[in-house]
């Protein structure tokens, strides 16, 4: 049981392939028939880029932080969420593919000198500083957390401590240098779509809808493997604290929501308000659609403590909140990149189709380069007896 | 519960659940020492000055204060978002490492949450006084009357009323529901007297049925459980009384997570001056260890960023938003006339808690003890820079103006610090300072017992 | 209160009373109580203690509390007196919303120390007189229905012959 390895199936493999080819071609396809500009196919690829890099920052997160709080009960799902961070270089590759789209996506790359605004801005927002931005961001989350994989799986072979106190080094220096970094770059990629808004809570609502969105996509892992016959020693308790997390920080995603709503909605200044006047008079049902999904489901669906428990339930709520983050993410990027071509369509869905395959193929592929535990960690033996 | 060896003891010396009693009894039990009578005799005399300044402000008027035109709020709100910050370390630490599962909370979580209360109190000795008019202080409250008047529900400061006083009364019941069973054991550690009938009264006939476990148990659960979301809202609710305005430094999104964090850290930090004297002059040291005192400091270390983080992200904004006046707001924070207390306020929070990195320096007493009065230091001059800076120099140039504090706010500071430490220090004596059922509870799974001892108990020692 | 015959086995530790109490009830005896100074860990589930029904308590008048608070601010504000303050509309959600969170936990969390109050029956009381003074302390207590003590208690005693316990009465 102790040194159980993922098998990735060449039946999977093939099949994630497949979906991943077909999804490609179905958007171009898409994209041929329905013409939906530029603007929208980039506004795709930002969406889609920031939505599975989340996902990976996100797991980090979860594991920085439950490392430098010496938790213990995580330990026998280290290896999912430590899986989820090798898609960064995939995503940093992708996210320089912006250069390509970069005049269809924001409005300070013309050289507009008559918005006076935008000029003052020229020393932040410029395409150079903007690509070595990137590089500073990704190259500083690639090694950390390949920093915090390597010291984690060196303890699947040797007992020495001295692994285990890296890794948490490594996660103390990934949360101080994630807390800047993920708030610098969503200004940079999704803020500045709308160059002349800015609200200092941003960085930190992209932040916790990271985080959520990671918890769910665990917890769907969870789900998936305990179906494939994986992971008999994760039971109930496990997935409590999981269920705990999601529905805790679901109400603090909903709590950053309302703060930044109600703030700009009490302000009433122009200059502010104009990004909820656009996605609230062009995008309504999916605004609040966008706040329903994200807290109603997760708030009822695991209030009670039987919910928690049972992972087919949590798993099908966590399928939701998959969902409804990137609604989110829609909402914040597409009214301000692609305006009135903006929908939800065959491109959007194969689109994320593909991403998600792709996300999916390299995930599964390094959890299957290693058992599924690691057999020396010192917190292993308090979390197999976990009682929650 | 199994518990890795690699996990410092919760307890330290080696106990029994008897001993755990007397150990946390006896010092309040027994007569009060030297050092208690002259913690007493300085802050009570704090409070009598604050009493006394109290009445000062209501019999001549709030004209005693150094407050004017233009800066309409000053040393007064920031002393009461100071309190109601430090007192939500106490709900932080009773409620949210009780939900994360976090036992070494248990030896620290009573005094926490009579900190909060006390805290409160001080806090809200300040929406009293600062009316102009303080015998109509229930105009505040929605009560239907001859005028058909009702309260603005749309303003922050109502919302405040609301918030600071729910606040209140389940901080006071959490603390309450969990001091029942301690009560209980004091009751039966007394044989007779005045005292035993007292806490006799008090402990609302507790006798430690399972049942009578499992109920509370359960309500301490869910008490944590909404008390968790509570706290969040109140400390948002008390930045919306800035967020909510247009004033250039106050009207910013971030604000009210960034005084949550901000509350939890000033709020650490309090907790741990009272602690590190407490745990020495009670002997409780064995409870309250050097790893609790080093937990907590992880803590602020973590809190202190997240501060920190939020000075740079309003600094860039500052810039980047490219609106002249919220500019200038910041640039006058550094180097305007009030930039002295700036520098405090930069150095106190960010530069000193970013010495906690340092190992040596989070596991020692001394250097924590000092770091915390530091810190609450920052944070006190935090506040005071976020509202007199922005409100001395706003949009229109010709209202600028200064403020200058007069010798009644400083007593009002000051008496509000007489008031907490003089309710600590009675705290201390009347109830006991550890949780003991919450510490006998994991004096198996938190000390070198468990480790010693096999998960199988077919026989007894 | 009714006056029961009871046999009052103590003990000095969690272990063997989780011991005795599996094989009392194991023998079909009726435990009329089990005592201790904190919750024992396991006590619920070898007594089948149901799981109390406070938080369903707790979520009711949370949500009553919530219709209260929010049905207030917005009779008040669009019927009783509404007032043009700050150009906002008179049926303003999201003013309304932080005093409807505070209300909503107000009532639930007072109803729940209620209930928690009500269904252990403890309320101020002068005099109490414990079972068992150390209860509080370091003893750990279990209650066993007897109708005739005599036997009872020999059946006990021979029952847990092999678990250390300190009293048996």
């Amino acid at each position: 049981m102790m040194d159980e390895q993922f098998d990735f199936k060449q039946k999977y493999r093939n099949l994630l392939l497949i979906l991943i080819a077909g999804g490609i071609l179905v958007s171009l396809a898409a994209i041929f028939i329905s013409k939906p500009g530029p603007s929208r196919i980039w506004a795709n690829v930002l969406l889609n880029n920031q939505y599975f890099m989340g996902l990976s920052l996100g797991a980090a997160f979860f594991l920085a932080v439950h490392r430098v709080a010496q938790s213990g009960w995580h330990t026998v799902l280290q290896r999912l969420p430590d899986a989820m961070t090798t898609f960064l270089p995939v995503a940093f590759v992708l996210m320089l593919l912006i250069y390509f789209g970069i005049h269809n996506l924001y409005s300070w790359t013309d050289n507009n000198v008559s918005d006076k605004v935008i000029e003052g801005k020229k020393a932040w927002l410029n395409i150079p500083f903007f690509f070595i931005r990137i590089v500073i961001y990704f190259t500083g989350w690639i090694v950390l957390t390949r920093m915090m994989r390597k010291n984690s799986t060196a303890l699947m072979i040797s007992s020495d401590l001295k692994y285990h106190n890296r890794k948490i080094l490594f996660a103390g220096l990934y949360l101080v240098f994630y807390g800047i970094t993920v708030s610098a770059s969503s200004w940079d990629w999704i803020m500045s779509l709308d160059a002349h808004w800015y609200s200092t809570l941003f960085g930190w609502y992209v932040l916790i809808g990271m985080f959520v969105t990671s918890l769910a996509f665990i917890t769907l892992l969870i789900w998936l493997l305990k179906r494939l016959g994986y992971l008999k020693y994760v039971r109930a308790d496990h997935v409590h604290d999981m269920a705990i997390l999601i529905f805790a920080f679901s109400i603090f995603w909903t709590y950053q929501w309302f703060a930044q709503y109600e703030l700009i909605w009490y302000g009433h200044l122009p200059e502010e308000t104009s990004y909820y006047i656009t996605r609230l008079h062009h995008f309504k049902v999916i605004f609040f659609i966008n706040l329903g999904v994200n807290f109603i489901v997760p708030f009822f669906g695991l209030i009670t403590f039987k919910a928690k428990r049972q992972i087919g339930w949590v798993a099908i709520v966590a399928a939701v909140v998959l969902i409804g983050h990137w609604l989110d993410y829609w909402l914040m990027i597409m009214p301000a990149a692609a305006g009135d071509k903006a929908g939800i369509g065959l491109l959007e869905i194969c689109m994320t189709l593909v991403y998600g395959c792709l996300f999916i193929f390299i995930v599964l592929r390094s959890l299957s380069t290693g058992p599924l535990v690691v057999k020396n960690d010192p917190y292993l033996e308090e979390s197999l007896n976990y009682e929650s | 519960m199994l518990q890795s060896p690699l996990r410092t003891p919760l307890i330290e010396g080696s106990k029994s659940y008897g001993s755990i009693t007397s150990d946390i009894l006896n010092p309040m039990m027994n007569k009060a020492g030297k050092f208690w009578y002259m913690g007493m005799t300085i802050a009570g005399l704090a409070m009598l000055f604050g009493v006394f300044m109290i009445f000062w402000t209501v019999w001549q008027g709030i004209g005693t204060w150094g407050e004017n035109r233009t800066v309409g709020w000053a040393f007064e709100i920031t002393t009461f978002v100071w309190w109601i910050g430090i007192g939500h370390a106490g709900t932080f630490i009773s409620a949210i490492l009780l939900l994360f599962r976090q036992k070494w909370r248990n030896s620290i979580n009573r005094s926490a949450e009579a900190m909060t209360i006390f805290a409160v109190i001080c806090a809200a000795l300040f929406p009293l006084i600062h009316l102009g008019r303080p015998l109509l202080t229930f105009f505040i409250f929605p009560y239907p009357n001859t005028r058909g008047l009702w309260v603005n529900f749309n303003s922050p400061l109502v919302w405040d009323v609301f918030a600071i006083s729910t606040y209140f009364t389940i901080s006071l019941v959490f603390w309450y529901v969990g001091l029942i069973p301690d009560i209980g054991t004091l009751r039966d550690k007394i044989k007779k007297g005045l005292k035993k009938n007292i806490y006799n009264f008090l402990s609302f006939g507790w006798k430690g049925s399972a049942r009578g476990w499992h109920r509370h148990e359960i309500t301490s659960i869910m008490l944590a459980a909404i008390a968790t979301p509570l706290v969040l809202s109140v400390h948002s609710i008390v930045s919306m009384d800035f967020a909510s305005s247009i004033v250039p430094g106050w009207h910013t999104t971030i604000f009210p997570p960034y005084f949550v964090a901000g509350a939890i850290f000033s709020g650490f930090a309090m907790v741990q001056t009272l602690l590190i004297i407490t745990r020495k002059t009670m002997g409780l040291e064995d409870f309250i260890t050097e790893s609790h005192v080093e937990n907590m400091n992880k803590i602020l270390i973590a809190t202190g960023s997240i501060v920190a983080l939020a000075y740079m992200t309003e600094m860039f904004m500052s810039w980047y938003s490219g609106n002249e006046y919220e500019h200038y707001a910041f640039m006058n924070r550094a180097t305007g006339p009030y930039w002295w207390a700036y520098v405090i306020m930069i150095g106190c929070n960010v530069f000193s808690s970013q010495l906690l990195w340092i190992k040596k320096l989070r596991k020692s007493l001394v250097f924590t003890f000092l770091l915390s009065i530091v810190i609450n230091i920052g944070m006190w001059f935090e506040r005071f820079v976020i509202i007199v800076t922005s409100l001395h120099r706003d949009y229109l140039t010709s209202s600028w103006t200064m403020y200058k504090p007069t010798i009644v706010e400083f007593g009002l500071l000051i008496g509000t610090l007489g008031i907490f430490f003089t309710a600590f220090l009675l705290f201390i004596r009347i109830f006991p300072v550890i949780s003991i059922s919450e510490v006998k509870s994991i004096l198996k799974t938190g000390t070198r017992h468990q480790q010693k001892t096999d998960l199988s108990h077919d026989t007894t020692e | 209160m009714i006056q029961r015959n009871n046999i009052l086995i103590s003990f000095d530790d969690e272990v063997p009373l989780l011991q005795a109490v599996r094989k009392l009830r194991d023998n079909k005896e009726i435990i009329t109580d089990v005592l201790s100074p904190f919750p024992v860990h396991g006590l619920d589930e070898a007594l089948s203690i149901k799981r109390s029904r406070i938080p369903v308590v707790g979520f009711i008048f949370g949500a009553i509390g919530a219709l209260l608070a929010f049905g207030f601010q917005a009779w008040v504000f669009t019927v009783s007196y509404p007032l043009i303050i700050g150009g906002k509309p008179f049926f303003s959600v999201p003013t309304f919303i932080p005093i409807t969170f505070e209300v909503t936990v107000l009532f639930a969390g007072l109803s729940m120390v209620a209930a928690m109050l009500i269904r252990s029956k403890l309320k101020p009381e002068i005099r109490f007189e414990p079972v068992e003074e150390r209860i509080t302390d370091d003893r750990f207590v279990i209650l066993v229905e007897a109708e005739d003590e005599e036997t009872t208690l020999s059946r006990i005693r021979s029952l847990l012959s092999g678990i250390h316990t300190i009293e048996i009465r």
